[in-house]
């Protein structure tokens, strides 16, 4: 996929032209390539050109946007009619942005004229007018919603006393979004937009044109309507499974100022001085990045036991050794070593994100791997810090514990690696790990982050179903099916749930609809001991057959051999699929050498 | 370099070397009354200038955008 579009700044005219040009040119040859993703957007106010504006912004990042924009503050009716051409539209995602002047009416000037009990009202009020949206939302669609909190206002009547007020104007829209935080805060489909943080981000002085606001009742500057965008993309990411996983740092001039071949170990500048500094806090928000799960690697020029010296010795050195997952210091290309940084980890090239202050190599890096995404290093390393933090690559709707050791348990994975070279063979290897496997039912604990595998995993997956924790929820329970979980344990460290299987009863054929592992446990036998326990619940329950099905992606071949290496027969062959069948009294052999506990 | 009529043809999705002052809200289709705002907001922003809320109630063709960007001194490619 080419990148068309991707200029810094763009004017909202630059995006309307850009728009044009690609439904010219573009859209009708590669649309097919394109994922698809269908977005409602409601607002109280006029958002000319948001759906231009925001089809720009995913045709950049490879998706093609199909948009329905509610009338002007027609919500209540789109919203509340369950046969309106809204939810007829089907929709993936659902953004609702109401305005404070909107929901407060006359009151937005007259608050200090209300009573207590007026104002407690007011709020009750405010908050069930969203929550009866909702509400009415969640009963037709499992999409998810994206609602934006209140612009809280710089303004008050009572100038600098505001504060001393006892439950003052702006202390009152702080509220509300504070309750509406909170009212969500445990919900897998509502999610509500920052917008007065947004607002913020940007100045509210500039945010609103009280000319445009009168002539058109426009309350954000179209001005901003990019940044806006580019926020919803935040969340679009992940909704299309765009999340990266591992972030892949050079060395000289990134992790720190200068070049340890040139400036030696004392000389470069990482430290306490103001040239030290940003390559410190830079350090220290990456650190922040791998203690929420992203992964780290070092893709980097240089003498090996130079900067190794450094890593390791260093006394401002904040990303020492244990925290990557891989490191590549040689004087390869950059590209190769992207590449078996991927095998190493064993995630697909589209799961990186490279940062190298090198022009050049991030040239090189964009035009052989258009996969991995390249971050634009600005010139001056003071502004390493503003650039990370900006980055919406690492965005999940949901982290589970095992996320948020996902960067360590790569590190435990390298020392596994390493374990293998020393061992003999394979099984001998898997033996000196000492595994432990425990399956469980789906419970109210693992939904989500079983919903969460099924969405996510792509090599080692048989059938690649997607499920929304509702789904699974139904699943689990529903009589017809089941639904199992596994976990995994070794020597080296827990590597957390990370395989699933859902099997759907037939009568006397059971079969399994999905069965998937994380590709960090990929290669460990770990699948066999699953298959073993799926056979012997179906013995305990007087099943005679069990069927496997195998759908073809572009990402699956680590799973295409699995059900004939396990000794199913093929029953249908077909282009992008096949069946095969495993007779449930048949003997099964597994892996002994590993740990089973069963929980239910 | 921004100029006046590259911001109207892509605001309004029309060719530029169709654009005359008489271009207006009239024979052009797609110059509603949002896109007319868009196309203020645009035009402040390229060249660093604000219209009054009366100026843009006044604006009816090309030829009265132009008097005001000239009247309020800015610069731009004069086409």
């Amino acid at each position: 996929m080419k990148k068309v579009f991707a200029k810094k700044n763009c004017s909202v005219s630059d995006y309307l032209k850009e728009y044009s040009f690609i439904k010219k040119n573009i859209n009708g040859e590669s649309g097919g390539v394109l994922k698809k993703i269908k977005i409602a957007v409601f607002s109280s106010s006029t958002i000319q050109g948001i759906d231009k504006v925001l089809f720009v912004e995913c045709y950049n990042i490879g998706i093609d946007l199909e948009m329905f924009v509610g009338g002007y503050k027609q919500y209540h009716q789109d919203i509340l009619n369950s046969n309106s051409s809204f939810y007829k539209f089907q929709p993936d995602l659902v953004i609702i942005s109401i305005d404070v002047r909107d929901i407060l009416g006359d009151n937005y000037f007259n608050y200090y004229q209300l009573q207590d009990e007026e104002k407690k009202q007011l709020l009750e009020d405010g908050i069930n007018e969203i929550v009866s949206l909702v509400d009415n939302i969640k009963k037709n669609l499992n999409s998810k919603v994206l609602i934006h909190n209140f612009e809280v206002p710089f303004f008050s009547p009572l100038g600098i006393i505001e504060n001393k007020q006892k439950f003052g104007f702006i202390e009152f829209v702080k509220k509300i979004n504070f309750d509406l935080e909170n009212l969500y805060k445990q919900d897998s489909q509502i999610f509500i937009f920052d917008y007065d943080a947004f607002c913020s981000k940007w100045g509210k002085n500039d945010i609103i044109d009280y000319k445009m606001y009168y002539l058109g009742d426009i309350k954000i500057s179209s001005k901003y309507l990019p940044n806006l965008c580019k926020e919803y993309i935040s969340y679009i990411k992940p909704l299309m499974s765009m999340t990266k996983k591992c972030l892949v740092l050079d060395l000289d001039n990134t992790l720190w100022g200068g070049v340890i071949g040139e400036d030696g170990f004392e000389g470069i500048k990482l430290g306490l001085s103001p040239e030290g500094r940003p390559f410190v806090e830079f350090q220290k928000y990456i650190l922040s990045l791998f203690n929420r799960g992203v992964i780290l690697a070092i893709n980097s020029k240089n003498n090996l036991d130079d900067a190794l010296n450094i890593i390791k010795n260093h006394p401002y050195m904040v990303l020492k050794e244990e925290y990557f997952a891989s490191i590549k210091i040689n004087w390869d290309n950059k590209a190769s070593n992207l590449k078996e940084i991927a095998e190493d980890i064993n995630i697909g090239l589209d799961s990186l994100v490279f940062f190298d202050d090198d022009k050049l190599n991030r040239e090189i890096v964009r035009t052989t791997l258009p996969e991995v995404a390249v971050v634009d290093v600005p010139e001056d390393p003071s502004l390493y810090l503003k650039t990370i933090m900006a980055l919406d690559d690492f965005n999940s709707f949901y982290l589970s514990e095992e996320d948020k050791k996902k960067g360590a348990m790569y590190v435990e994975q390298r020392k596994r690696t390493e374990l293998s070279k020393i061992s003999v063979n394979i099984d001998e290897y898997l033996e000196a790990l000492n595994m432990e496997v425990t399956i469980e039912k789906a419970n109210s604990f693992n939904i989500p982050r079983i919903s969460q595998l099924t969405q996510k995993t792509n090599q080692f997956n048989m059938t690649t179903k997607r499920y929304s924790e509702e789904d699974i929820k139904q699943f689990s329970n529903s009589d017809n099916f089941l639904v199992f979980s596994l976990k995994v344990e070794d020597k080296f460290g827990d590597s957390g749930l990370t395989g699933v299987a859902i099997i759907e009863k037939k009568g006397k054929k059971w079969v399994i609809d999905s069965f998937l592992l994380s590709c960090r446990i990929i290669g460990r036998r770990v699948e066999e001991v699953l298959l073993a326990h799926i056979l012997k619940e179906a013995k305990e329950e007087d099943a005679e057959i069990l069927i496997g099905e195998f759908v073809l992606t572009k990402k699956n071949e680590p799973a295409k051999n699995f059900y004939e290496k396990n000794g199913f027969e093929l029953i249908e062959n077909k282009e992008n699929s096949q069946l095969w069948e495993f007779p449930v009294n048949k003997t099964y052999e597994f892996p002994k050498f590993i740990k089973i506990k069963i929980l239910f | 370099m921004k100029t006046l009529k590259k911001i109207l043809a892509n605001v309004l999705g029309i060719n530029e070397d169709a654009i005359t002052n008489e271009t207006s809200q009239d024979n052009t289709e797609t110059w509603d009354s949002f896109n007319g705002l868009m196309l203020v907001s645009e035009l402040e922003n390229a060249f660093g200038i604000i219209f009054t809320m009366d100026e843009v109630r006044q604006i009816k063709n090309v030829g009265d955008i132009r008097a005001i960007l000239e009247k309020k001194g800015a610069k731009f490619v004069n086409d």
